[in-house]
């Protein structure tokens, strides 16, 4: 009797342990498949045909068709600088300086990866209209209520949210021509205020 | 029967553990119900070019799309003989990419790597020649660009990321242009 419950006790651990570490490894990935700087998630090899399963099994539940990371790199953040989920029930600051990049745009999601409505109608911050500082640096505010500069609405419902980062044709490259954006060129993530 | 190996049971289950890990991670992808490729494919017939609706909050054909990037895509199919696409370049950001079902970019082009400012380009089976499907003359073959697709069916996406709001409608109008039809042979 009591080694049919360590039998069963055995194989339901073993069950957890397979499927949850598989599931965080396609999700939030591993430093075998992503590149990790701050709070920014970029997988190394997605879209490219020669992708490990990890990053296979994870471009096909993003529901994406991502360019091979030879074109362009995005790069994800769900949680601020100090590791909390971004929330729109907070108010962030990004800040960021000049990517090596043909062309760049900053996004913002529901954590769903949808679009949040707002009166504006403002999505997304690209390279070519992102308003800059004199010295080459950009701020943009995610928060509910209108700020000045760049301001990306984060919307009126209670919800978590997701930055994206997407740059083409980044200039810097490794030794298989994937794109390369320097650890401290990705931009910081700050909380202001939170409620 | 008495416990003597508590260690047994715990090599058993990392064994275990790693066996589900490895079955799970092969296993998902065929799982995902709507990858990218289900997503489009549902929303217009084959060697069709079909303009994908700027993304807007709960009008996404997929997540995470940029809202400041048109698309447009056809899903070819090469059973019949060779697809041929044809698109305006709007400006030297143009991203023409071709998938397989399950994602993966087999192949890009971008329109920094042109020197015309509009693309011809066929897509073949490996087995397929477009010789064999009828190029009128060679001058034409060579304008022509030659894909030749690791799968009979797949995806073309097209992109036109937008260098300021100023560019948007030439960018649409750059990709309502755009083009996808069988190969056909000309007389």
């Amino acid at each position: 009797m009591r080694s049919l419950i360590y039998f069963v006790a055995t194989f339901v651990a073993a069950l957890i342990l397979g499927i949850g570490s598989a599931w965080y490894m396609i999700e939030r990935g591993s430093p075998l498949t992503t590149t990790k700087v701050g709070p920014w998630d970029g997988w190394i090899s997605a879209g490219n045909p020669n992708a490990d399963f990890y990053t296979r099994a994870h471009v096909a539940r993003s529901g994406r068709l991502p360019l091979t990371s030879t074109v362009a790199r995005y790069f994800v953040a769900r949680t601020d600088d100090d590791g909390g989920l971004l929330s729109s029930d907070c108010e962030y600051l990004v800040v960021g300086g000049a990517l090596n990049a043909r062309w760049w745009s900053l996004a913002l999601y529901d954590e769903y990866g949808g679009l949040i409505a707002n009166p504006s109608s403002r999505y997304s911050y690209n390279s070519e209209e992102m308003l800059r500082h004199s010295d080459g640096t950009f701020h943009v505010t995610l928060s509910r209520n209108a700020r000045p500069e760049n301001w990306l609405p984060s919307g009126e419902t209670d919800q978590h949210l997701v930055l994206m980062l997407r740059a083409y044709g980044l200039r810097e490259t490794d030794s298989s021509g994937i794109g390369i954006i320097p650890n401290d060129r990705l931009p910081k993530i700050e909380r202001k205020s939170c409620g | 029967m008495r416990i003597r190996l508590p260690g047994l049971y715990i090599a058993l289950g990392l064994v275990l553990a790693g066996l589900i890990h490895i079955v799970a991670v092969l296993a998902l992808p065929m799982l995902a119900p709507k990858n990218g490729y289900a997503r489009l494919a549902s929303l217009g017939p084959t060697n069709t070019m079909i303009q994908i609706p700027p993304a807007a909050p709960g009008q996404q054909a997929m997540p995470m799309m940029a809202p400041d990037i048109r698309y447009a895509f056809c899903r070819f199919d090469l059973t019949k003989g060779p697809v041929r696409l044809t698109s305006k370049l709007a400006d030297d950001l143009f991203v023409i990419a071709l998938y397989t079902r399950d994602g993966d970019n087999f192949y890009s082009l971008t329109g920094a790597d042109m020197k015309r400012p509009d693309i011809d380009l066929i897509i073949t089976t490996t087995d397929q020649t477009v010789e064999e499907a009828g190029v009128d003359s060679p001058e034409s073959a060579d304008s022509d660009i030659i894909v030749s697709s690791p799968v009979k069916e797949g995806i073309a996406l097209l992109r036109q990321p937008l260098a300021g709001p100023s560019r948007t409608s030439y960018a649409e109008k750059a990709l309502a242009a755009a083009t996808c039809a069988p190969y056909a042979k000309s007389g």
